[in-house]
């Protein structure tokens, strides 16, 4: 058994807010699209013989067969965008993208913002007869943030899930100091634990144990809100930049890639580091194989709350009817269980189809089959309330 | 001279001697002289004032901005530069970057000196060899070259494993703290140090150390009153090529340096980066910049060309 780590450094770099970068390239788009105009009265006429439907999506969703499947049965066309962050596919489709692309992808709560923002129209679910196949834990209204605010319109469908637990070598850490996140601050692990270097899930991921600690997670919010570690007060900002800067002395090093928390793990060098879940589903892959002499356990959703995250896909509101026909034909196949489990073991994501009657007890295992009522309760990745003052939060933690 | 001029400048008409002649002759020759200088110097001169000083001139423009959740916003104010100066997390961050600066410069002119004298007074016909296998590094990229320092300083590294399988406790100052982003810092920069040095070494004349011996000097002192000022300008060249990175470096200390090592770079990165906090990310980078500047005046004051040698003369 293996899987394909194609996004071990790019994951989290993936999920980040609006960059100037973005903006540039979606403007350079832009630019592209008005100076080839001209042409496309020619390229429409190649389009017209066969049907393309036009992507802006993640790259490790690009499965040859999968495509290759699609592009025979429908006689269409596939053509896909790739992008890194859900911030450059919104800037592309905000300047002007939804007349270029039909299908486009983000999480968290990046699609109600897309059709709130007019730059994306209703999926039917009733054409996706594959929606069946999907945990009830990933639907509305059990999972609200694939129906707008009022519930009335379904704005995405979705695709795999993935969540920002806490890894442990259970051979290390006692069990009791599992399943919380007071574990990244237990003196007993000192140099043993590591965290990534990104500042807002160390500050979300602590912001909820803040919160936790002051009891203000359940509490009435200001904004009249449920909880969102991405959305905290200023004394719950203080409270987590505190807990941060005592778990810095705890800390071996704050890891930049996966390759390196895998080694550092799996030199035993780190005992305890909240991640993607990638070096767990490696680590434990290398368990099975009998390649590593102690035990992995991922923590998904620790007792006070967790991260998470669940990819989609949105159909554009430039799409003409032909194309969201297609789009749909397109989403339907892709939730296909024959499908799904290539697309979960291609990718090395949790999925949010109901696999389990076509996976091996040890990938049900893996890929967390049986845990989607608790993905289904992570927070899921949104943007700060205010970067400024978290970067703020995050320098004082840095330079303590 | 006449039939030279008149060779370089085909369409110049022969006149009569005196004043007029010489100034409308000294006056198509400059202009010769400026055609051909800016032709030459042009391209490299738009290069630099499009490649340098527009980002430049943009940088201290967005200094003056305000960014709010993600966006910059043109709202010309000081705050940006007020935050950098009375947070006290930007000035721990530069005097880091300082230290570390510092400690890596001195560490690369102790260990450079000694290499680039011997390679420049006993190479021989190997010199030039010698002076190439210093840049071997270089056929590498610099986060291959962390990541191999990595692999020999961390705690699953070469170093520590040996030791441990040997029974003896891992090395802790190597693994994720300040010194190992220092000894990075001097791997990465040391050539630098080296070939400046060594540029210098290698047009010295070192039958002055000859006479001064043959005077009654005694090696350290003919060092430090012949060699050393007579190679100053190489020296100083060094010491700004590896200070000046050294200040803004980021990548070293993110991988080596461990929690305690967050560097004035590093932040720098992240507002331009993560934070997307590109006004206050601009007005450190401002700050940077005329840190360096000063750093340069500095070394750049101590220059004597004329006890350095180098009097420019044979350019007049």
């Amino acid at each position: 058994m293996s899987i394909a780590h194609t996004r071990r450094i790019a994951l989290p770099a993936r999920r980040v807010g609006t960059t100037r970068r973005a903006l540039l390239k979606g403007a350079a788009i832009a630019g592209a699209g008005l100076a080839f105009r001209p042409m496309a009265p020619f390229v429409s006429n190649a389009e017209a013989a066969t049907p393309t439907l036009r992507l802006l999506m993640w790259q490790p969703y690009a499965i040859n067969e999968t495509i290759a499947e699609f592009e025979s049965k429908f006689g269409a066309k596939f053509a896909p965008t790739f992008f890194d962050g859900n911030s450059e596919a919104f800037n592309k489709m905000k300047v002007g993208g939804t007349k270029d692309f039909d299908i486009v992808q983000g999480d968290g709560f990046w699609p109600r913002l897309y059709f709130r923002q007019g730059l994306t129209q209703a999926v039917d679910y009733g054409k996706i007869p594959s929606m069946a196949n999907v945990f009830p834990d990933f639907l509305p209204p059990k999972f609200p943030l694939l129906a707008d605010e009022s519930g009335e319109h379904k704005v995405a469908a979705p695709n795999c899930w993935g969540d920002y637990g806490i890894t442990v070598n259970a051979s290390q850490v006692a069990p009791e100091d599992i399943g919380s996140i007071a574990l990244l601050l237990n003196d007993k692990y000192k140099g043993k634990i590591s965290t990534n270097s990104r500042f807002e899930e160390n500050i979300a991921l602590m912001g909820i144990l803040a919160a936790s600690n002051l009891g203000t997670i359940s509490a009435e919010r200001p904004d009249g809100k449920p909880f969102n570690p991405y959305n905290l007060t200023d004394a719950e900002l203080e409270e987590t930049k505190k807990l941060l800067i005592q778990q810095k002395k705890l800390l071996l090093t704050r890891y930049q890639d996966y390759d390196a928390l895998d080694r550092l793990m799996r030199g035993g060098a780190v005992w305890a580091a909240p991640e993607f879940t990638e070096t767990y589903r490696h680590l434990t892959v290398l368990k099975q194989d009998g390649k590593l002499d102690f035990d992995i356990q991922h923590v998904l959703k620790p007792k006070e709350g967790g991260l998470g995250w669940v990819d989609t896909w949105m159909i554009s509101s430039g799409a003409d009817s032909e194309r969201v026909e297609l789009a749909h034909h397109w989403m339907d196949s892709f939730l296909k269980k024959d499908n799904y489990v290539r697309v979960v073991r291609s990718t090395g994501y949790g999925g949010t189809v109901d696999l389990r009657d076509l996976l091996t007890a040890n990938e049900i295992e893996l890929y967390f089959q049986n845990r989607s009522s608790e993905a289904s309760q992570l927070h899921m990745f949104d943007q700060p309330s205010s970067p400024e003052k978290w970067e703020r939060i995050w320098s004082d933690v840095e330079a303590s | 001279m006449a039939g030279r001029l008149r060779r370089l400048l085909p369409g110049l008409t022969p006149m009569s001697a005196g004043t007029l002649t010489i100034a409308t002759r000294k006056t198509k020759l400059h202009r010769l002289f400026a055609y051909r200088f800016a032709m030459l110097a042009g391209p490299g001169a738009l290069f630099i004032l499009v490649a340098l000083l527009l980002p430049l001139l943009s940088i201290v423009v967005f200094s003056f901005w305000r960014t709010q959740s993600y966006e910059l916003f043109a709202d010309w104010n000081l705050d940006n530069y007020r935050v950098m100066l009375s947070e006290a997390a930007y000035r721990v961050f530069f005097l880091r970057s300082l230290g570390m600066a510092l400690a890596v410069t001195l560490a690369c002119l102790v260990i450079a000196w000694p290499i680039a004298y011997f390679i420049a007074k006993h190479g021989g016909r190997y010199r030039l060899l010698l002076v190439l296998l210093l840049a071997a590094p270089f056929f590498t990229g610099v986060i291959l070259r962390i990541a191999a320092l990595q692999g020999l300083f961390g705690p699953i590294g070469i170093i520590n494993m040996t030791l441990t399988e040997l029974g003896i406790p891992p090395i802790q100052a190597l693994m994720y703290t300040p010194l190992a982003a220092i000894i990075g810092l001097v791997y990465l920069y040391l050539p630098f140090m080296i070939t400046a040095v060594y540029l210098s070494v290698i047009n010295f004349n070192f039958e002055l150390l000859e006479v001064a011996k043959i005077n009654g000097a005694r090696p350290w002192r003919a060092f430090i009153e012949i060699t050393w000022p007579l190679n100053w300008i190489g020296t100083a060249i060094g010491l700004v090529v590896v200070f000046i990175p050294c200040l803004a470096s980021a990548v070293t200390q993110r991988f080596l340096g461990g929690t305690q090592s967050a560097s004035f770079g590093m932040s720098l990165a992240q507002q331009f980066g993560e934070t997307g906090t590109w006004a206050l990310g601009s007005a450190m980078g401002v700050a940077l910049f005329f840190s360096s500047l000063v750093a340069i005046l500095l070394i750049g004051r101590s220059i004597n060309l004329k006890r350095s040698g180098f009097t420019g003369a044979i350019n007049r």
